[in-house]
């Protein structure tokens, strides 16, 4: 027994080791955003022009908030979401990517029409067309978290 | 137990704010009233009391690199009770503490977290860590409970609970510059599927997803972003006779900018609806045992035509195998006004879809087609504010649809009025005008109080 401890102790150090030296010695990038920006949508190659985000070897201008990036930004936040946080704290994208949500964000949000939220009011009927065209669109919300609602006429 | 997690959760709150040098502390109070008139039914109130709650507490202990952050929310219903089914209900969304390395991008986050590498967003009781590796690889990793919402009552709420027993997973990518970033990413939810419970149960609620992503930019005027994820869950029960793929999605866009003001995106979106709705709670929407796919290509322009005002013209044609296809096109205006005290907004899609089939002989059948009409505008002088959206929907057959009681339009308008009382503490009133199909004329008010002190650094944008 005491035996497989050492070996295993052994075995650990030896991993955490190796695993160490792999870490890169660079040093992380800015956690928050310098400056504050204005309010609207940013375009970051504005300032940044062609230069790469330092660290995360992205162009700034990949990060420009057009519309297909809000439409698309899963991708960006899926692979490196402290970019993201440098500007929004974690609460911003819980107005709406919540597990269970205290009201649509259109509602919540009702005072900034400029954000783009789904189901603006008069949704009830929409979603049985939507629904239709494209379900999965529901699914990315709806299917696994976030639809005690729904169970109400989905049994 | 989940007394006891919520008991750790409010003594972590209080240890970690009372050990932070800064401390951000925010709350929304937002109380509604509104009265549904459904014909055929007795009018309801309803007068909903919610209170958002959000702390990032930073500096915890002296330690620079030490955070807390914290969002959650309650709601009690002063009216009749149905909208939130009793007297109050509540969810933490997030709380964890955060540790970032001054090296390789280091984090660690443990609590209550919302994952979003990989194949996220996903909440979970747990801990998640990431870091670079040299020669530009990065690793990423996250383990816990899933955090399970209750969806049914009875037996079946039980079965999630007892399937998604666990969730781990992970991301190993490979990022150079001049290139882009490459990526896998590996989830699984739960260790109980169906197929191997003693006792037969016919929904399966776990998971078992493998993605690869991907990211190239090889200069500032091309953005290629996309991934493919496969379900590799290789005991879920499937229709007899079908075999279906086990491709959950793709998912790719594609971004040049043509010139300073110009750029397009093309997008290509595929599912299949066995593999894509893979461990979902809420089978009988998301149908697993559907036949068929959904298919849809896009292309977008954004046309900076001024400084500050931006035209977006975009197309998008999806194809469902059991529905038909549709066709969506309009677009977009954004204008800032030079003192950006004002952005105003106009918007312009018409839907063109093929007909829905009748079920049985008791409905005709009839056109998804649609058009919706967007105009908005906010504006914000001194401590003053106000914005106004109206929306307006327009169904191309609302008499044959039976969703519509023969209603081709739909419209609201939402109007909201603010103060800026001090630096922290702002109120606003909002007042919504509804006419829809289903419950008529409804008027929605709304007030809104959102305060926060300490030092905000970021979030409120």
């Amino acid at each position: 027994m005491l035996k497989k401890f050492a070996l295993l102790s052994v075995a650990l150090g030896l991993g955490l080791m190796v695993a160490c030296s792999w870490i890169s010695p660079k040093g992380s990038f800015a956690p928050t955003h310098p400056q504050a920006l204005d309010n609207g949508r940013p375009t970051c190659s504005d300032c940044h022009g062609t230069d790469r985000v330092s660290g995360s070897e992205k162009t700034f201008a990949s990060f420009n908030h057009t519309e297909a990036f809000v439409a698309n930004h899963k991708f960006q936040a899926n692979q490196d979401p402290a970019t993201c946080a440098a500007c929004h704290a974690q609460s911003f994208c819980a107005d709406c990517h919540g597990g269970k949500t205290a009201m649509l964000p259109s509602v919540k949000l009702g005072n900034r029409p400029d954000r783009v939220s789904p189901h603006r009011t008069g949704y009830l009927s929409l979603h049985r067309i939507d629904g239709k065209i494209d379900p999965t669109s529901c699914f990315e919300c709806h299917g696994r978290a976030n639809n005690e609602k729904c169970t109400a006429c989905h049994k | 137990m989940i007394y006891r997690t919520r008991l750790a959760l409010l003594a972590a709150l209080v240890a970690g704010t009372a050990m932070a040098q800064d401390v951000a502390f925010s709350t929304t109070s937002i109380a509604q009233a509104w009265t549904t008139k459904t014909p055929g039914f007795s009018d309801t109130t309803q007068v909903p009391l919610t209170e958002f709650v959000g702390v990032d507490a930073t500096k915890l202990g002296g330690k620079e690199a030490l955070s807390f952050h914290m969002y959650g929310w309650g709601m009690a219903d002063l009216g009749d009770q149905s909208y939130i089914g009793g007297k109050h209900t509540g969810d933490l969304t997030y709380g964890y503490l955060q540790y970032d390395f001054k090296q390789a991008n280091a984090q660690i986050k443990a609590g209550r977290i919302i994952v979003n590498q990989g194949l996220g967003p996903m909440a979970l009781d747990g801990v998640e860590a990431r870091t670079d590796l040299r020669y530009g690889f990065m690793v990423s990793a996250f383990a816990g409970t899933p955090v399970v919402f209750k969806n049914y009552s009875n037996n079946n709420q039980y079965f999630v609970a007892y399937q998604q027993d666990i969730s781990f997973g992970g991301r190993f990518a490979w990022r150079t510059a001049k290139l882009g970033e490459i990526g896998v990413s590996y989830l699984q939810d739960g260790s109980h599927p169906a197929a191997g419970l003693t006792v037969p149960q016919p929904v399966d609620y776990t998971r078992k997803q493998l993605a690869a992503d991907v990211k190239l930019d090889p200069c500032a005027f091309l953005d290629v972003a996309g991934r493919t994820v496969l379900n590799v869950a290789s005991d879920q029960i499937t229709v007899p006779g079908t075999d279906p793929s086990r491709i959950a999605e793709h998912d790719y866009k594609a971004t040049a900018k043509v010139n300073e003001k110009i750029s397009i995106t093309g997008t290509y979106v595929e599912r299949n609806f066995f593999s894509y709705y893979a461990g979902s709670t809420l089978p009988s929407l998301f149908n697993q045992d559907e036949q068929g796919t959904f298919k849809a290509t896009g292309a977008s322009l954004v046309w900076a035509a001024l400084a500050n005002l931006q035209i977006v013209g975009d197309v998008r044609r999806s194809e469902r195998t059991s529905y038909g296809d549709a066709t969506r096109a309009g677009g977009e205006a954004r204008y800032t006004f030079t003192n950006a005290h004002v952005v105003a907004g106009a918007a312009y899609h018409q839907v063109n879809a093929d007909d829905v089939l009748p079920v049985n002989a008791q409905f005709a059948a009839y056109s998804l087609s649609h058009s919706e009409e967007r105009v908005w505008v906010m504006a914000d002088r001194g401590a003053y504010s106000a914005s106004l959206d109206m929306i307006r929907l327009h169904y191309d057959d609302a008499d044959a649809n039976p969703n519509l009681h023969g209603q081709s339009i739909e419209s609201a308008i939402v109007g909201s009025l603010g103060y800026k009382a001090k630096d922290n503490l702002r109120l606003s009133a909002d007042l919504s005008v509804e006419d829809n199909a289903l419950t008529k004329s409804q008027v929605m008010a709304l007030l809104r109080v959102q305060y926060t002190f300490g030092l905000a650094a970021k979030g409120g944008k």
